[in-house]
């Protein structure tokens, strides 16, 4: 007997088949009839309502936030924190099941996973999803390919070559391990081979390799799945395996090493890489390298922000480098580099844009500075990163120029009534000073802070960008607009214009108002907290919301890159998403909407 | 189809009753509530054959309780599951060998109902089915008033149809009109459920004045077929 209530169905997917039990045997079910609130914003409720047949509104005052149909559930807000934050209402004859909240009072406290679904912060529910999708990590790896873990090339050394010529190709070579070719047979050597002979066997370095080679090499396919790779290794007792490429011969080896640089990623590789760059060809491998482990990390779990603050960190270095490779002695000496925007920020993860910039302590020879212009832009475009749309650039010269003369620049922008001014102004405020002389960046940071600082109607002009976009209500996109036939379009929500910008911009305009520099939008939120700009937990709760938005547009990015169609990376289409996602999404959409809400009100944004 | 039975009716066979801890069964229920009931049977002939399991499942208001519901497996005393029957309940002599036999589930289940209205979809043909059993064991036949649910869809669908509409009163045809998601169908409990949700639906449609329309033209759908 399954009544027709469905275990699958998350949260209640997280119970144990007991738990489970328990739910089916405290079922009741209602009816509702079109029109009736079932909870009406502000009340408690004393059950789950998982809806069965029909369809619910889900209303914050006369807006429409949402429609949930079969499967959904709610309102946990209602149930465990005594109080909806929304009016629920049937819009069709509409049947639920009922929980009652007890019993899933009861499972929260028992549950950490199904708890995480009521939680009412974004942060703690996001965190518990972290922790849910963490085990897909160490499966993807599982199912990689061992040609994207092998790493060690293949080097081949004559059997009657000694073992001392042996241990200098490893060393040339800086891998562990040969293969030997003797007459027909193929064997292995490997440098803890070499150790054991010379030291506790004490054979001469003469000795050929041959003696202390075997030649029963355990093999994988190229391939082959890492799972196969781990069976070989446990099977035969070894750390390292051969790896046979598809015409039959040998490619390289799989070391249990490699396997675990899939799980953790091989970021820690890059930085040598960079800095072992010698031209911008090897420089180039590091970028896409740094691209490439974005996805890695992704698929493994880690959280956003680290795969922000990794990316960031590493994308810094490349700019360093490339600035040491290409900046004459003139512009070394005088100039600073900026990355700006979301790269200064720290928050960039695929790469979307550049936004980078030269200051320069005094004029520099015009030739030099032009080479080093179209030099730098160059090389980045060919590491792939797309230009930047608004021409914020080291190209172009209003972005490479003499601090005075940004200044000046700056003060225009600050009187300058256009968008395009107040869009210049907020991609500069994030700058910060990868290579060069840090003291020129201070210098024309300070100078605009001067202006702006405490200036409230020029903070509003810059906080009136704020308004460029709408923030949605998710239910406006999901449900309505695909039930009326408005077509795939109508159904997406733009992540970074509706979520991320509304929350980056807002930080930029306070933390410009109160003088603070930090960059990143998280370290702006806490220093807007320490100075009392709002409390510690609305702080917290942008700080997740923004993340929450990170996660989902990074997902959508990836899926973009995949695809080869960048242009739409920043859309989600609630409809695809499961009731969790929208769950998590919506909560993080209403924290923008009442935060738009106060920002609007501190700068007067109606008058505009 | 007999959707009340008279107050001289009850009076009968309230005098009539053996057993006086039975008498609830006279009493109206609490206001407000009903019990929708469903019998899986060895057969169609409430005469010669027997229950195999029941169902019922106690409603309030718009509320269904299915927390509260009372399911049984009965052991046929008189008669034996036939093939065809057990094809369609997939409830097997073995099955009902180690349950109890009717006289023995029987006051739990009249006890469960009381004195509430009876919903279910040709709940006569149930209702009948557990006279027989009231009969031996209290001398009275179950006294509860009856909720059709298929008589009220045929209000809200064919009331004002014209001569010579075809009626298909399908239990599957009438979930589908209103909507409501179709369960293991001939599980006692489910059916017992489904026929709550439609009554509860239909109820709703009928105090809003709403109904349910008819394809145009409908050729000759599947004639109506017992429960």
């Amino acid at each position: 007997m399954t009544a027709g209530f469905d275990a699958h169905n998350p949260p209640f997917d997280r119970l144990t088949q007991q738990e489970i039990e328990e739910v089916r045997a405290a079922l009741d079910i209602g009816y509702f009839a079109p029109g009736e609130v079932i909870i009406a914003a502000g009340r408690s409720a004393e059950a789950l309502h998982v809806v069965i047949k029909g369809a619910v509104e889900v209303r914050e005052g006369e807006a429409l936030q949402d429609v949930l149909g079969p499967h959904d559930s709610f309102d946990s807000r209602a149930l465990v924190h005594g109080a909806a934050g929304e009016d629920f209402r049937a819009t069709e004859e509409t049947l639920c099941f009922l929980i009652p909240g007890e019993i899933v009072r009861r499972l929260i406290a028992r549950n950490g996973g199904f708890a995480a679904f009521f939680y009412s912060e974004v942060s703690r529910k996001l965190d518990a999803f972290a922790d849910a999708h963490r085990t897909d990590g160490v499966e993807s790896v599982l199912r990689a390919r061992v040609r994207d873990a092998a790493r060690g090339r293949a080097v081949f050394i004559d059997g009657g070559a000694t073992m001392e010529a042996a241990g200098r190709m490893m060393s040339e070579a800086d891998i562990n391990a040969l293969f030997v070719r003797d007459g027909g047979r193929t064997g292995v050597v490997t440098g803890m081979n070499l150790s054991k002979a010379a030291v506790l066997r004490r054979l001469p370095l003469e000795t050929p390799v041959r003696e202390i080679s075997h030649f029963d090499v355990v093999a994988v396919d190229a391939d082959d799945f890492i799972f196969d790779a781990l069976l070989a290794m446990t099977r035969h007792d070894k750390r390292r395996v051969a790896v046979r490429d598809p015409a039959g011969g040998f490619a390289g080896f799989l070391e249990d090493i490699d396997i675990l640089g899939l799980v953790a990623g091989n970021s820690q590789l890059i930085p040598g890489r960079i800095d072992r760059a010698r031209g911008l060809e090897e420089l180039g491998i590091a970028a896409r390298q740094i691209q490439e482990q974005v996805e890695r990390l992704h698929r493994q779990g880690v959280k956003v922000e680290a795969i922000a603050e990794i990316t960031s960190d590493l994308n810094r270095r490349l700019f360093v480098k490339l600035f040491e490779l290409l900046a004459p002695p003139p512009i070394r000496e005088a100039g600073c580099l900026l990355i700006m925007g979301s790269e200064g920020r720290g928050e960039q993860t695929v790469r979307t844009d550049q936004d980078n910039g030269l200051l320069l302590a005094g004029p520099v020879p015009e030739t030099e500075l032009r080479m080093f212009r179209e030099g730098f832009s160059g090389a980045l475009l060919g590491f792939g990163f797309p230009p930047c749309p608004g021409n914020v650039m080291v190209s172009n010269p209003l972005w490479s120029q003499p601090v005075d003369g940004l200044v000046r620049q700056l003060r225009h922008w600050v009187l300058d009534r256009t968008p395009e001014a107040a869009m210049n102004l907020a991609i500069f405020f994030d700058a910060v000073a990868a290579a060069g002389r840090p003291e020129l960046l201070a210098e024309a940071k300070g100078a605009l802070i001067a202006l702006m600082r405490g200036e409230q109607a020029l903070l509003a002009r810059f906080a009136n960008l704020i308004e460029t976009f709408a923030t949605p209500s998710l239910g406006m996109l999901s449900s309505i607009m695909a039930g009326v036939g408005l077509g795939a379009a109508a159904d997406e929500i733009d992540i970074k214009k509706a979520g991320i910008f509304p929350i980056v911009h807002g930080m930029r305009t306070m933390a410009m108002d109160r003088g603070i520099l930090a960059t990143p939008t998280a370290t702006r939120i806490e220093a807007l907290v320490e100075a009392g700009a709002f409390e510690a937990e609305f702080g917290r709760e942008l700080i997740s919301s923004l993340r929450v938005f990170m996660a989902y547009r990074l997902r959508s990015q990836l899926a973009a890159v995949r695809r080869g169609d960048v242009s739409r990376e920043a859309l989600v289409r609630p409809a695809a998403l499961s009731t969790a996602d929208r769950d998590i999404l919506r909560d993080a959409f209403r924290i923008v909407r009442q935060f738009r809400e106060s920002f609007r009100n501190r700068y007067r944004l109606g008058s505009f | 189809m007999s959707p009340h039975r008279g107050l001289a009716w009850r009076l009968f066979w309230r005098a009539s009753l053996a057993d006086h801890a039975y008498r609830f069964l006279f009493e109206p229920g609490p206001e407000g509530e009903a019990v929708s009931l469903d019998c899986e049977t060895t057969g169609l002939d409430p005469a010669v054959d027997d229950v195999v399991a029941v169902a019922a499942v106690r409603i309030r208001g718009n509320r269904i309780l299915l927390s509260e519901r009372f399911e049984a497996l009965v052991r046929p005393e008189e008669s034996e599951a036939g093939a065809e029957s057990i094809r369609v309940h997939r409830i097997r002599r073995a099955d009902v060998a180690d349950a109890r036999p009717m006289r023995r589930v029987l006051p739990e289940l009249l006890r469960f109902i009381g004195g509430r209205p009876l919903v279910g979809y040709y709940i006569d043909f149930d209702v009948r089915m557990l006279d027989k059993y009231a009969k031996d064991l209290l001398q009275v036949k179950l006294p509860n008033p009856q909720i059709e649910v298929s008589a009220l869809y045929f209000d809200r669908k064919y009331g004002n149809a014209p001569p010579g509409t075809v009626f298909d009163l399908r239990f599957a045809a009438m979930l589908a009109d209103l909507g409501i998601p179709m369960l293991a169908q001939h599980d006692a409990l489910d059916d017992a459920l489904m026929a709550a949700m439609a009554w509860l639906a239909l109820r709703d449609m009928k105090a809003r004045g709403a109904r349910i329309p008819r394809a145009r033209g409908s050729g000759a759908g599947p004639p109506p077929t017992g429960g």
